[in-house]
């Protein structure tokens, strides 16, 4: 599958909890390239040996925002909770996937303008019923822990962008699987380890167990960050079609972010720098502090209405990020340094 | 019926755009009644029956959908807009559009890991949104979209049980229903009309009914159902699958009162709509001329005005089935 490929169908496919259909995908697409074991239901490890006793990691999370449902009621309305940061203002009148017994499409309820006004707030996911449409047969197929994905399928967007559900952060997958393919039988420098990793929506959980687990010297970050919009100072976001976003920061090692800006200086590749005053709220926090420490770097791909299923990235970007990277790779990151 | 609606459903048609909608009735009544189109797109036929009516009925369906139009284009190829009749911002927020029926974009806001305060919990502004088509500036959206554009938010046709999940159930459910008696044989002469605009203020049917100068009228509607979990019994307007609606006053009318009665004795499944809310065509029409007899007949519909109207096909075939009822009682003078 190709770069676009793999993204549109990575974006469809849902993986939370005991839902693993992305990463069988992630799965099923680096084993071709790379020897992959499955660390847990989410958690894909790949790996590709190098000449050098080194191992670089690279690692995008596969796990998405959902709700789960908390209770149901008798005439077949379910109340959820999120499984990850959701405005609860897009959710009103909004259809989205339960997955019962079988999936079935249900829809959050909301008061239309004839009986009411825009004025209440939204603050607690409880008070937003979700519709089955089912009545009473809601409990022959819906149980209490089941899983609600947003169902809105990928499509194009004009201008190379890509508008869906999940991009955030299948578009990292996504380049993973890309690297994987490009690099698979060159001569590697260094080993390289592709971390799909489970639960970042969480609290960087699964990063945290998976990082123990490979020992890395050496981790990159690949995840999205926000993307520009007219109501979005520049200072809080990086410009779609800008390129790849290199993150620099206290938690980030220099060297990495350093390396990382010159390759794609010398090679014409467009970047831009994403500077952060602390943590990044992204795998890189947690890696970085693994076992004895990880010198650790932090790419992200530029997306808008991040945590929605209409987030949008530029499939330009993505391709800048794997040019990079692929780059960085086969010149040994930073082992020498 | 079901299919008939789930096409006309898939239509963009929002208000004053709405020649895909009409265009689909067309072609679905030609033969079965001499209809023409008046100057401001409604469709205005005529069925003949095998009797004379003893009174001139007209029935009624509107064509247009809420929805969104283009105001502006930014310098960075956002599409500022504004709504097309009333849609609450709550139904806006990070949805799917597709403006001039081809265009997709999302509707975009500032993410929540951005927002800060009361902004966190509270809606935004409605004209602080915007549409992102994925062009960066303003020259490349401009070859694409045009100020004055229409658009729509996306949805599925989708059926569950017997509920359907679709945009615009209001009213192309009335358009359906309206298609398929002039698709019947008839009994009596009627007049029917398509009408535009009704979402912006019950424009259309203004001029359709005074073309036909009807002395009764049948309005086929969707109207507001709040029959969700935590509204109590006394607030929730009317309830799927307890069939047809019929209003005794909303905000536009006060219907006829031997129409209303002889709806609610006609031992189909009917429900009165227990509120005087939102408005419909009968406004329009009750005050034409010289007056006409009026009655609503609604198939109730949660979430309406947004993309996912959610109704129930027992209650669409009720209404059908009242309206069969009205237009025998009123045409042969059974109802009077």
């Amino acid at each position: 599958m190709n770069l676009k490929e793999n993204l549109l169908n990575l974006s469809k496919l849902n993986a939370v909890g005991s839902i693993t259909e992305a990463a069988d995908y992630a799965y099923n697409e680096l084993s071709k390239f790379a020897k992959v074991e499955r660390m847990s239901n989410l958690t894909v490890i790949g790996k590709m040996n190098g000449n050098a006793d080194y191992t670089l990691m690279l690692d995008a999370h596969i796990d998405q925002i959902a709700m789960i449902v908390t209770d149901i009621s008798d005439d077949g309305f379910l109340t959820v909770s999120n499984c990850g940061g959701i405005d609860l203002k897009t959710l009103p009148a909004r259809p989205v996937t339960v997955h019962g017994k079988k999936d079935i499409t249900a829809v959050f309820c909301s008061t239309p303008p004839h009986l009411s006004s825009d004025k209440k707030e939204y603050k607690n996911i409880s008070e937003i019923k979700l519709d089955t449409m089912l009545g009473e047969k809601a409990k022959d197929i819906i149980s209490i822990g089941d899983y609600v994905t947003f169902c809105c399928e990928p499509t194009e967007l004009l201008g190379n962008c890509i508008t869906g559900k999940s991009l955030d952060d299948r578009a990292g997958v996504a380049v993973l699987l890309e690297l994987a393919r490009r690099l698979s039988g060159k001569n590697l420098p260094i080993n390289v380890v592709f971390l799909i990793s489970d639960m970042e929506e969480l609290g960087l959980r699964g990063a945290k167990t998976a990082a123990y687990k490979i020992n890395p010297d050496e981790a990159i970050a690949i995840d999205v960050s926000f993307g520009d919009g007219p109501d979005i100072s520049h200072l809080e976001c990086g410009k779609l079609g800008g390129g790849a976003m290199i993150g620099v920061s206290p938690v980030i090692d220099s060297r990495i972010s350093k390396k990382l800006i010159a390759i794609a200086d010398n090679e014409n590749i467009p970047c831009q720098k994403e500077v952060l005053g602390g943590t990044t709220s992204t795998n890189a926090d947690i890696i970085s502090v693994t076992r004895g420490g990880v010198k650790t770097g932090l790419v992200s791909i530029p997306l808008r209405n991040m945590h929605t299923e209409v987030e949008v990235v530029n499939t330009k970007d993505i391709i800048s990020v794997c040019d990079i990277l692929e780059a960085y790779i086969l010149s040994g990151g930073i082992m020498n340094d | 019926m079901t299919e008939l609606l789930k096409k006309l459903c898939l239509l963009d048609g929002v208000s004053g755009n709405e020649e895909n909608v009409s265009s689909a009735i067309i072609s679905e009544i030609d033969g079965h009644c001499d209809w023409h189109l008046d100057n401001l797109g409604n469709i205005i036929a005529f069925k003949k029956g095998k009797k004379p009516s003893k009174r001139r009925l007209v029935i009624d369906a509107h064509t247009d959908e809420v929805g969104l139009i283009i105001t502006d284009i930014t310098s960075d190829g956002f599409l500022n807009f504004t709504t097309v009749g009333g849609i609450n911002t709550e139904v806006l927020l990070s949805r799917r559009v597709r403006i001039n029926g081809n265009i997709i974009g999302v509707i975009s806001s500032k993410p929540i890991h951005l927002l800060k305060g009361d902004a966190k919990t509270n809606l935004p502004d409605a004209k602080d949104l915007y549409i992102d088509i994925g062009l960066s500036g303003k020259t490349e959206a401009e070859a694409v979209v045009s100020v004055g554009d229409r658009a729509v938010i996306l949805s599925d046709f989708t059926i569950a049980e017997s509920k359907i999940l679709a945009k615009a159930l209001d009213d192309r459910i009335g358009c359906a229903v309206l298609v398929s008696l002039l698709k019947a044989d008839a009994e009596y002469d009627f007049y029917a009309t398509f009408t535009v605009q009704e979402e912006v203020g019950l424009r259309g049917v203004k001029t359709a009914a005074f073309a036909v100068e009807p002395e009764s009228a049948l309005v086929l509607e969707a109207t507001t159902a709040s029959d969700i979990m935590g509204v109590p019994p006394e607030n929730r307007v009317c309830v799927l699958g307890e069939g047809a609606a019929v209003s005794f006053m909303d905000k536009a009318t006060l219907y006829d009162k031997p129409y209303y009665d002889a709806a609610l004795g006609s031992g189909l499944a009917v429900q009165p709509k227990r509120a005087v809310a939102g408005g419909n065509n009968s406004g329009a029409i009750h005050l034409t001329k010289e007056g006409v007899r009026t009655l609503a007949i609604s198939v109730p519909c949660r979430y309406i005005h947004s993309a996912s109207c959610v109704a129930d096909i027992n209650d669409i075939n009720s209404a059908k089935a009242l309206a069969e009822y009205m237009i025998d009682g009123i045409c042969s003078g059974k109802i009077v």
